[in-house]
């Protein structure tokens, strides 16, 4: 037998929770994160690419305490990039967008390893427990090779041996000058 | 005046040149950057960083070892008259302290000078294929002889106050210590006010960050780097001052026996 009066309360309890979270995912998705970039981006590590995004408020309110971040995964090893050395601003706090405004956004990237990676920018809003994230950006880094065996080896082994050189004939100098 | 100053300056280079201890040091200094060149230009993992700041690397290396020799070299030079007690014939005959302090100041700067003698073929091998090589010569010159002339000066004022080799050179190795170390903090160490100031007055850590601006940032005009070379000037006109405090109270009296 259905319980009508249990299931009324059950419904007066839970809708303003349901509510609440119907109003937060839509807050969070009328914020919306659009890459300018182009979707493939490659270059030699030790190179720094700049990463031009947007940040949308199409809602009707106001959207307050906003951070943006990027986040990088190596394809390869499936495994999330420390992104310690890639780039000098992980995070850019936003703050308040207004209704119907757009707030540019930059990340200097720097390709540090060769690979191919993925990157992807985050919007969090303050209270809200869904962010917001933007297509993916793919990353192809050519490794730079800055081997060079050829030059370095004559000065590497040559330099030392030609200072030890002087220094003995320096020493036989003064014997010489020691022995008249 | 000026013959004494050489004659002091011309003796400490014949035992500095015509000794093995004295020219150990650049054979030293020489199979250092090797292995340093070479672990840059051959291994793979190294071989991946960006070029400059592979020379960013070997100019830290060649201010950094050249600063130590030195300091280890001025740390006896002045102190060893005092203790082999050869400083007595040499104020019993007409040199004065000046000429004693500024004659071994320069026998030390040579060394100095034939340290970035032998560095030139490392910084030429490293920065080969880029436009840095002038200034990353010249960069590593400056910044190098004014970072050593200013030791030098501090480590002769505390071998007059002490003249110990031994105290001199523990307490030479403690400052030099205490101002390497914060300079090889990450920048995120050095974000706060403390740390910033700190940082600008340390003269190991204006060089580095001046090498970093002119290497790395590609600032190479003297106007773009004043900020690191003042305080580096700074300092050693302070050092001058101590040196000069202590050359001024140095007595012979302990040191000339009759």
């Amino acid at each position: 037998m259905i319980n009508v009066k249990r299931i009324f309360m059950i419904g007066m309890v839970s809708s303003p929770l349901i509510l609440s979270i119907v109003y937060a995912q839509t807050e969070s998705q009328s914020l919306t994160l659009s890459i300018l970039s182009e979707k493939t981006l490659s270059g030699t590590a030790g190179n720094f690419v700049t990463v031009n995004a947007q940040v949308t408020n199409s809602g009707p309110n106001s959207i307050n305490d906003i951070t943006t971040y990027i986040s990088l995964v190596d394809e390869s090893n499936k495994m999330p990039v420390d992104l310690e050395d890639w780039s000098a601003e992980k995070g850019l706090f936003i703050g308040t967008i207004d209704s119907g405004k757009t707030l540019p956004l930059s990340w200097k990237v720097h390709f540090v390893k060769a690979g191919k990676y993925s990157l992807i920018i985050i919007a969090e809003t303050a209270g809200q427990e869904i962010p917001q994230v933007s297509s993916i950006v793919h990353f192809t880094v050519k490794p730079k090779i800055n081997l060079n065996p050829g030059q370095v080896l004559p000065i590497a082994l040559g330099m030392p041996i030609a200072v030890l050189f002087i220094m003995l004939l320096l020493n036989y100098r003064r014997d010489l000058h020691k022995a008249e | 005046m000026i013959n004494m100053f050489k004659h002091i300056w011309l003796k400490e280079l014949r035992e500095q040149l015509y000794t093995w201890k004295g020219t150990l040091w650049l054979v030293i200094s020489s199979l250092l950057f090797s292995l340093i060149s070479y672990l840059l230009l051959t291994d793979k993992e190294l071989s991946l960083l960006d070029q400059t700041e592979m020379m960013w690397m070997i100019s830290k290396v060649i201010i950094g070892i050249g600063l130590l020799i030195i300091s280890i070299d001025a740390s006896s030079i002045v102190t060893n008259e005092f203790e082999k007690e050869t400083a007595e014939s040499l104020f019993l005959s007409p040199i004065g302290i000046k000429d004693f302090v500024s004659g071994k100041m320069f026998a030390s700067l040579t060394l100095w000078l034939l340290i970035f003698v032998v560095s030139i073929p490392y910084i030429f091998v490293t920065s080969s294929g880029t436009k840095l090589l002038f200034p990353s010569l010249f960069y590593v010159f400056l910044l190098g002889t004014l970072g050593v002339l200013g030791f030098i000066m501090l480590i002769f004022a505390i071998s007059l106050l002490f003249r110990s080799s031994k105290n001199t050179l523990t307490t030479s190795l403690i400052i030099i210590l205490a101002l390497a170390i914060p300079s090889l903090f990450p920048t995120t160490l050095k974000n706060n006010s403390f740390s910033a100031a700190l940082g600008k007055v340390n003269p190991i850590e204006n060089i580095f960050s001046s090498l970093d601006n002119v290497l790395v940032d590609y600032h190479a005009s003297l106007f773009q780097n004043w900020q690191f070379i003042i305080p580096l000037m700074l300092f050693c006109l302070i050092a001058l001052m101590f040196l000069l405090y202590a050359a001024k109270n140095f007595k012979k009296a302990g040191v000339v026996k009759k």
